[in-house]
């Protein structure tokens, strides 16, 4: 490797990743457990871990194969490698990590078939060499957790009062007469939230429709 | 190399399919003992929650302790249709083949009934739901209710698993004795408080927000093996 391995231009693997072309702001990507997941803050922390592990993984895999693959079923290919990765994680967690594979539950079957990471794969992997997949892999991983974890502490304090399950809103406030915000809880609430976060990271990021 | 031709496309898919198939037998099989046992120990940690142990079991408790409190405390006995006790059969002896078997936990602290655990089993809204109700030793006053495996939205029908929903079920009645009939409990939409009237709240308890099928599944499935194990518990009702 002739590289560094965190020379600038793997810093801007990364910076893109996270930032400039942040897969839910600016690719508007993953936008389903976007909304799925993010009730509870602690769902949308086990989602982001998920994700990230998976999409890193999965870009070193097809990065190392990318050469080899026949265009023609390339996808399938990528699906493949993905739901191996996954599916082998998963029955290691059940064997060795009982308990915190009850907490994936879902989750599992939901990275498969998040776009992210079919999304990465077909973008970065397919034309760039293992590290350089890794990072961007990393990077956009990082990108959506960001996304997750902020819409997931919004909606968890304004819709059940709760973060990470604790008390944060006094019972006094109930007292007074607050009420929880039954919308955060539901798929619009969550909407509404991403739309925001969207426009204000694409006014910051300078954002120009092509 | 030709990576487009038919026949190279045809050998890697072939060669991808099998490195797949071999690496995912090869975790399923070789892991199978460790996550049966698991699941077997995570079944048997349930019913000991469902019933309210005296002492409950310590957060951290290793996998053998907790096995030893359960063959301690929990008898295993299989029933038929009828509620009559099947002679020399186990819960552990049943398959999917046994129509009209069903087992039946019974927890006993010195001796003395304290509680009667059997499994609830039915559809939520998206993935069948798992779980065991505990009645007391009166048949009639529910002692818990775990929810342990699931595959319903984590936030929403997901919260089945939290102690807050299961503890809602601490107390409430499946039979009316001034009726004298079935009152299986019901899983409202909102708060069962402001929902229903005071008489009926001993069978009514507080729903999931934005989870309101997987309430109704819940209600539904108590509904049914409530029935099916009234026929053995109507027996101990004193009335």
């Amino acid at each position: 490797m002739g590289e560094a391995l965190l020379s600038s231009k793997n810093q801007k693997i990364l910076k893109d990743g996270f930032w400039d072309t942040n897969p839910i702001t600016f690719q508007i990507l993953g936008i389903c457990s976007a909304l799925a997941v993010t009730t509870q803050l602690k769902a949308a922390i086990v989602m982001s871990l998920g994700l990230t592990f998976v999409t890193a993984g999965s870009n070193v895999v097809i990065s190392l194969i990318r050469n080899f693959i026949p265009p023609q079923i390339r996808i399938i290919v990528q699906l493949t490698v993905v739901s191996a990765l996954v599916i082998s994680i998963d029955q290691l967690l059940r064997a060795y990590m009982f308990d915190v594979s009850k907490q994936l539950s879902v989750f599992v079957g939901l990275i498969i078939t998040n776009c992210i990471v079919m999304g990465r794969l077909e973008a970065f992997a397919m034309g760039n060499p293992p590290w350089k997949s890794f990072l961007d892999g990393l990077a956009n991983g990082a990108g959506y957790s960001a996304v997750l974890i902020m819409i997931g502490i919004i909606r968890e304090i304004f819709g059940s009062g709760t973060l990470l399950g604790f008390h944060v809103i006094p019972a006094s406030f109930y007292a007074a007469g607050y009420v929880n915000n039954g919308m955060m809880v539901l798929a619009p609430g969550a909407f509404f939230l991403l739309g925001i976060i969207v426009w204000i990271q694409r006014s910051i990021s300078g954002y120009k429709e092509s | 190399m030709n990576t487009s031709s038919t026949r190279y496309t045809f050998i890697f898919a072939v060669i991808v399919c099998v490195v797949s198939a071999v690496m995912l037998s090869v975790f399923s099989e070789g892991l199978r003992p460790q996550k049966e046992l698991n699941e077997e120990l995570d079944v048997k940690k349930n019913i000991l929650k469902a019933v309210a142990l005296k002492e409950p079991l310590a957060p951290k408790m290793k996998g053998g302790d907790v096995l030893e409190v359960y063959d301690s405390k929990i008898e295993e006995l299989v029933i038929d249709k009828e509620g009559h006790v099947v002679a020399g059969k186990t819960p552990k002896q049943l398959t999917g083949k046994d129509k009209d078997l069903y087992p039946l936990y019974i927890y006993k602290e010195d001796g003395r009934v304290m509680a009667y655990a059997f499994p609830i089993v039915g559809q939520g809204l998206w993935s069948t739901l798992y779980g065991y109700l505990a009645v007391e030793a009166d048949a009639t006053t529910i002692r818990g209710a775990t929810f342990y495996k699931h595959g319903e939205t984590p936030g929403l029908g997901g919260e089945i698993e939290k102690e807050w929903f299961q503890n809602n079920f601490k107390g409430k009645t499946i039979y009316s004795v001034k009726e004298h009939k079935l009152t299986p409990v019901v899983v409202v939409k909102g708060k069962a408080a402001d929902v229903v009237s005071k008489d009926e709240l001993s069978h009514h308890v507080d729903g999931i927000t934005a989870a309101t099928l997987t309430g109704k599944g819940v209600t539904e499935l108590i509904d049914r093996w409530v029935r099916v194990y009234d026929a053995y518990l109507s027996k101990l009702r004193k009335i």
